[in-house]
This record gives C-alpha cells, structure tokens and sequence, in this order.
C-alpha cells in the first residue's frame, strides 16, 4: 500500500490552480451553484468541457493516444478537488464517461476518427436512447425496430426518459433488428448523425422539480447508415453490456458529496432551530450529520479501494454495490438538505435557479437548491439500474448458487 | 368508545368525494394550479355551498359549529383528491378570527369567508418553521390605542387572494415567553403592507410579507399580551389536525395508486407487484399509512374530549410528516421513471407531504421536544 503524496503533487496542485485562477468565470461558478441534479445545466457544462479539452483535460481517464491526461489516480484526485473547491459543475458523462469510451474500445477507425473529436470537445452532445415506454427494468425487451433499407436502416419506434435529448445533436440508441431467438440477440447499436432528421421528435418531459430534463424521442421511419452501427447487427446487447462497465464505474461521488455536505454544514449553523437556536447544535442533528459524513467518506474510499487495485476491484458486485451506496447516500444527504432548509425549501424559484437569472433566491442559495436537489435526487436510485435491480445482481453474487 | 365517524360526517365525507371526483380531477386541478396558483372562484364557491367554509366557525359567528372531528373527516378527503384550493391555510386565521375579539371588520371578513368570499391569511411563520407559537418574534409596538407592526412573516399561503391577515407579533417578552404576544387582523391592501408572492412547490401560491410601520386600530385587535399565544393554540390545534387528516388521506391515496401501478405495469413479463423488493415496499407503505391514520383518529378523538395536551398533537404532527415522507418516496420509486415526472398525481401528492412536514414545525423540532421531556 502506498499513497502519492508530496512535492510533485503539490507541484501539479499548483499547476491546476493556475489553470482554474485563468479559466474559471463567474457563469460557470454559478452553474456549479445551481446544480440540482447529477446533470449540471447544459450550456455552461459543455462550455467548462471546451475549456478543459483545450488543455487536454476533459477526459483525464481516456489512453493518451485519444487524448486522456495519463494522471495517476492522486493526481486525478487533486485535479477533482481542486474543481469542487471552486464550485465547478460537473462534467455531464454521456460523451465522456459512454459513448467515447465505448468507441474507442469498438468503433470503428472511421466513426472514432468521425466522432471522437467532437465528442472530446464537446461541439457534439450525444444522448443515450435505451429506454422504452414498456422497456427499463426489462430493457432487452425493447421494441423500436430498425427495418434494413439496402445500405441504410429506418428505425420507428419510441424511446423515453431520455435525458437532455432537447440539448443533443448526436444520439446512441439501441434498436430491434431481429424478433427471434431470446430477447437480448436481436439488438443492434447504432449511431445518430443528428437529432433533426426527418421522422425524428423529440418531446420534453417535465420532472418533479419543475425542469425539463428528459425527453420522448418518437422515429417515424428515420433512416440510418449502416456504417453508423457499432458492432455486429444484433449483437448490440454486447455493446451495451460493454459500455455498462463505463456507466457504472463512474467517478468518485465523494468530492461532489463533501462539497454539499459542507454546504449542509454551513447551512444548518445559520438555520433557526425554532427552539431559540440553530440546528447546527443540535445534538440529535450532529449524531446523524455524523453518520452521513461516515457514509460520504465510506464510499468515496470504497472507490479508491477499487481504484487502487484493493479486493473491490476484483469483485463483480463492485459496481452495483457502488452504485447503490452511492445514490443512497446522496438521497440521505438531499433529505437533510430539506430538512435544514425547513419551510424556506418550498418556493418553487424555478426563474432564481436559471444561470444567469435577474432575480436572486427567496434567502439563501442553499435554501433554493435544496428541494429541486431532493426530488431530482429520487431518481438516483431508479436510472442506470435501479436499486431493487442493482440489490438482486448483488445477491446473486454473494449468495452461493 | 366509538372511532368511526358519524352518519353526518360519512355522508359529507361522501359528497365532498362525489364533488371533486366529478369536478376536479388530476387534469383539472392541473389547470387550476397553472392558471391561478391553485384557486378557482367555482370551485371555492361550490366547497361554501357545500358548508364546508362554515363548518369550520363557531354558530355564534355565523358558522356551523363543526367540531374537530368535522374537520378532520372532510381534510381527509381534500388530501386524498390533492385539493390545492386554501381551506386548510384558510382555517387558522379563520379560527383565530372565530375565536378572537373581532370588531366590526373581523365579523364581516368572517362573514363572507363562511359564505365563500376570500380565505383569511394566517401570518405567522417567520423562518424555519415556528413549532411553538410563543416563539413569536415579529414586534409590535404600543401607540395611543393603536398597534403599529414591523418586521416580516413568511411562507403566508393565500395572502394574495385575501382580503384580510391575521398577524401574529410581539409587543415584549423574548421569543420563546408565552406572555407579550397579539394577534391582529390587518387589511392585506393596508399601508405598510408589501407582498412577495411565489408558487409553492405544492401547487399553491406563498407569500413573503414585509410589515412597515402597519397601524392597527385597537378593534382590530383580536388578543392582547396575555392572550396572543392561547388564541394562537386554539387557531393552531384543530389546524394541525386537520393538516394531518389531508397528509394521511395524500397517503392513503399514494398507497392505493402505488398498488395499482405495481399490479398494472409488467418487467420482465410479471406484473412488478411480483417483485418481492417492491412487495415488501408497498407493505411498509400500507403499514405507514395505518400507523398514521392510527395516530390521527385516537388524536383527534382525544381532541374532541378536551384531552389532547400540546404534546400529543406534537406526537402526531412529527409522526405523520415521517410516515408522509416515507410513503411519497416509496411511491415515486415503485414507480420508477415515471414517478419522477410531473405527469402523473403521484409527484403531486409526494410534495404535498413534503409541504405539510415542513410547516408548523418541522418533524424534527417537535420529535426533539417528545424526546426530551416525557
Ligand atoms: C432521471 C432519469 C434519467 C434517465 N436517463 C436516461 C437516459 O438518458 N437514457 C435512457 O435510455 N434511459 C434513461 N432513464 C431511464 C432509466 O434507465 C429507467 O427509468 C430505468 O431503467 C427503470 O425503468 P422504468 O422507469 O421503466 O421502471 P420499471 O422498470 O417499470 O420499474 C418500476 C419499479 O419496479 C422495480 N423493478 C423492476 N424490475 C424489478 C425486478 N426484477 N425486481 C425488483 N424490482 C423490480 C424497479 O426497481 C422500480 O422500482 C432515466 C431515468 C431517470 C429517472
């Protein structure tokens, strides 16, 4: 066991706070602020993706050759501190964290040398169209089909909850391309030049925070190139199962947590306690802010465990049980953060929470994030698996067969 | 002992249900919230016809002398069919009023409210939610016979569509002292008077308020420094009640869609009801449903008695926020990415629970003070 520490990172420390002291502007710092959901409002995100690829640090974990910055772990770590200090918003993980990865891995050299660098740069935004109406849970039952048309395909159908498809220009799907055998052959993966092509609608969907943040796409016989396809016709389950591992994986969730728990914090020594002090002294509230901080810190070393090459590396419950730690400790975290802000959470400022907004919160900047951040947050444990799913995969490992 | 409701109360139970299942549903009510912050005049004007405005003031003052138990039997329903119209923040400035010594424009704001003109508006939150009305900090100050209001109240539902507010506010004491706290009622157009308003994340519409040098006529008065704090309890109680009759009819109405969806919606070419992760889920939600409901009939009963200490509405203010959270959020995840739109009734429903938990004192503050003295 061994921790880099030391000159050399404090030297690369520097090295980052130079670039962020040059480059980090006051709208990006808002954006950062306002974040009430695992996905950071779209303009400023890709615009903070732009600035980093310049400096050829938008995808740190890619192979250099590609583009990746060949850090050690520490030094991604200080990189990801360094962001959170300041506030940053998150990077959003379809282009970097899916799509990318995945072409790399099994692209074709055309579709990487076509697509990689805008997926780098963040001049494209791809979507990820694999959910259907009667599709989540039981995904490999997907319906929208893909019909072959000499060198293209026509695809109709419908896919849902597909998030920032209102943003996107470039869309990743998975499509029916056979309805024999077992549900999972006959998926095809296929690659979406363009959200407006002909047949192609996208519909917004509001969510209980009051924003737009998923979409219906409706295809009505919209054509695709077959060289737009990735991997083997009806072999697209494969692709996908390969791409999970990139899902899944993910980053640490623990600076982004420490950052909002410290947000919490802060909050509840300011917070009336309606008792004639604040909550902050409670003792019963520091018994569970205690709890919570263990459970941030927990999870975040269970991820460097895995990192460093500990035993979770190896284990194939490893990203499941990531995945459901980690989204449940954000919702115990967004429950506090409601109850700290007490009645001052429900306003709905809807116009404040917009980047760039004339009109300032109600009171304070926590108060205003903290039940958008709450609701959004339910859905940590529904998306990429929901945790009922993510639980039985873990039993199924754990319990002898 | 009996814990059923009467013939009387079943059958306003009964029409009130009848009325809004044929007049406001889930679209409707939709609309009602988009157009107007959740208040509709027919629909206002129909609940009045219907009594339910007078039901909540004494005979005395033109009412129909309802009890608590009243209360509580029709705020159920409302819960259940996510009523966003203010009659619940409509009641405790109207009990305070009722209650009160109301001059000549007290009885006739009170007066038109029972005949289904404007709610009355109750000011006085003032941050984080006030579990305690003696922790009143708003000042008021004495002059000539006059009563002159300055500072804030927040969080006031209603105030836009009101004529009147009934403002609580102290003239001494520190916060958390019983004695030195008047209730008033105050023109909501008075000078001095400036709102803030907002929609609320439970489709109604809020109000900050900031009182400047608000002169109050002595009639207006409705308790002076002795009695501010009992009028408040007395507003506040049988609110309470009834805000917790709504929260467990919201529940009630979770539990029954929830188990409809999970019997409807198939993965993996079972019903998802089959799942014993979700099977268990909505079992926790029933059994929560019925600790609540539970808590809230013997409550109430208790109420309608005369012995229902502070503590006890405590005991089930906390109880039903807890159990209100943890239903609406089961709720949202038996229903996966659906729940978490604003489509369905069901958001609706969980962030009404969430508004009711944080109001008149947070789960938190009160479950502390059970605690901490037996
Ligand atoms: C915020 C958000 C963003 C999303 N973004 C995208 C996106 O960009 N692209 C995309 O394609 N999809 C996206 N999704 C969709 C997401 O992947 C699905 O919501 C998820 O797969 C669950 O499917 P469902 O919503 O149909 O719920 P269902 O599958 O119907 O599940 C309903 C409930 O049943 C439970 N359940 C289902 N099967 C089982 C079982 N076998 N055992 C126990 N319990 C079970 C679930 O856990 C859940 O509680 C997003 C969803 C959300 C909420």
């Amino acid at each position: 066991m061994n921790l880099e520490m030391g000159e050399a990172l404090e030297a690369f420390r520097a090295e980052v706070i130079a670039f962020l002291d040059a480059n980090v502007t006051p709208d990006l710092v808002e954006a950062g602020a306002k974040t009430t959901s695992v996905f950071a409002p779209f303009e400023q995100a890709m615009r903070w993706q732009g600035i980093l690829a310049a400096r050829g640090w938008a995808a740190p974990n890619w192979p250099v050759e590609h583009g990746g910055a060949g850090w050690s772990a520490e030094q991604a770590d200080v990189f990801a501190q360094e962001c959170e200090r300041r506030g940053l918003p998150p990077l959003l993980p379809h282009n970097l964290k899916m799509i990318g990865p995945l072409l790399i891995d099994l692209g074709t050299p055309e579709q990487k040398a076509k697509y990689l660098p805008g997926i780098l740069s963040g001049e494209d935004f791809w979507c990820q169209g694999y959910s259907e109406p009667n599709s989540g849970s039981d995904l490999a039952s997907l319906r929208c089909m893909a019909v072959s048309d000499g060198d293209d395909y026509l695809i109709t159908g419908q896919k849902i909850w597909t998030t920032y498809a209102h943003h996107a220009n470039r869309m990743f799907l998975l499509v029916r391309t056979s309805t024999e055998g077992k549900k999972q052959q006959g998926i095809t993966f296929l690659l979406l030049d363009s959200m407006d092509l002909p047949g192609l609608t996208v519909k917004k969907t509001i969510g209980l925070d009051g924003f737009p943040e998923q979409c219906e796409v409706f295809f009505d016989a919209v054509r695709v190139p077959k060289a737009n396809r990735v991997g083997a016709e009806n072999d697209g389950w494969s692709v996908a199962k390969h791409l999970l591992k990139y899902e899944r994986g993910g980053g640490s969730p623990g600076p982004a947590l420490r950052r909002r728990l410290a947000a919490l914090r802060e909050a509840a020594a300011r917070a009336d306690d309606g008792m004639g002090g604040v909550i902050a002294d409670d003792p019963a509230f520091q018994e569970r802010l205690g709890m919570l901080e263990a459970d941030v810190i927990s999870v975040d070393y269970h991820f460097r465990h895995a990192r460093g090459g500990g035993e979770p590396a190896h284990d194939p419950a490893y990203p499941s049980m990531m995945k459901t730690l980690s989204s449940e400790t954000s919702q115990a975290l967004s429950a506090m953060m409601i109850e700290v802000a007490g009645l001052e959470g429900l306003p709905r400022q809807l116009d404040a929470l917009a980047v760039g907004a004339n009109s300032g919160p109600l009171s304070d900047g926590f108060d205003m994030v903290a039940m958008p951040y709450y609701l959004n947050t339910r859905a940590a444990s529904i998306y990429a698996g929901s945790n009922e799913i993510q639980r039985d995969l873990i039993a199924r490992i754990v319990i002898p067969a | 002992m009996d814990l059923t409701f009467t013939d009387e109360q079943v059958m306003l139970r009964d029409s009130l249900g009848k009325y809004l299942e044929r007049n406001y549903d889930f679209e409707t009510r939709r609309a009602v919230v988009a157009a107007s912050g959740g208040h509709d005049p027919k629909i206002w004007a129909d609940l009045a016809e219907m009594g339910l405005m007078a039901l909540t003031l004494p005979e005395d003052r033109g009412g129909l002398g309802g009890s608590v138990v009243d209360l509580v039997a029709v705020a159920e329903v409302m819960g259940a069919k996510l009523l966003a119209e203010p009659w619940l923040p409509a009641l405790p400035g109207a009990l305070a009023l009722a209650h009160g010594g109301a001059g000549e424009g007290g009885a006739a704001a009170l007066a038109a409210f029972a005949e289904g003109g404007a709610p009355i508006a109750f000011a006085h939150e003032e941050g984080r939610a006030l579990a305690e009305p003696a922790r009143v900090a708003m000042t008021a100050t004495r002059k000539g016979g006059e009563l002159i209001l300055s500072g804030a109240k927040r969080y006031v539902v209603a105030a836009e569509i009101a004529t009147h507010l009934v403002v609580s506010a102290r003239v001494s004491g520190a916060p958390g002292a019983r004695a030195g706290i008047v209730v008033a009622l105050v023109a909501r157009d008075a000078p001095g008077v400036t709102l803030d308003a907002y929609d609320t994340v439970d489709g109604r519409r809020g109000a900050n308020i900031r009182f400047e040098a608000v002169r109050v006529p002595a009639a207006d008065v409705l308790a002076d420094e002795d009695a501010g704090c009992d009028l408040l309890n007395a507003a506040l109680a049988p609110t309470v009640l009834a805000l917790c009759a709504d929260a467990v009819g919201a529940m009630g109405a979770l539990v029954k869609i929830t188990a409809r969806y999970a019997a409807d919606r198939k993965q993996f070419g079972v019903p998802i009801g089959s799942f014993q992760a979700l099977r268990h889920r909505i079992a926790d939600m029933a059994m929560a449903h019925q600790k609540a409901r539970s808590t809230l009939i013997v409550t109430t009963a208790m109420a309608e008695a005369g012995a229902c200490a502070p503590r006890d509405l405590r005991l089930l203010k906390a109880q039903v926020g807890r159990m209100g959270r943890e239903v609406g959020e089961s709720a949202v995840q038996v229903h996966g990415g659906v729940g978490m739109t604003d489509e369905l009734s069901v958001g609706h429903y969980f962030k009404r629970l969430l508004a009711m938990d944080a109001i008149y004192g947070a789960g938190r503050l009160h479950f502390r003070a059970i605690g901490a003295a037996a």
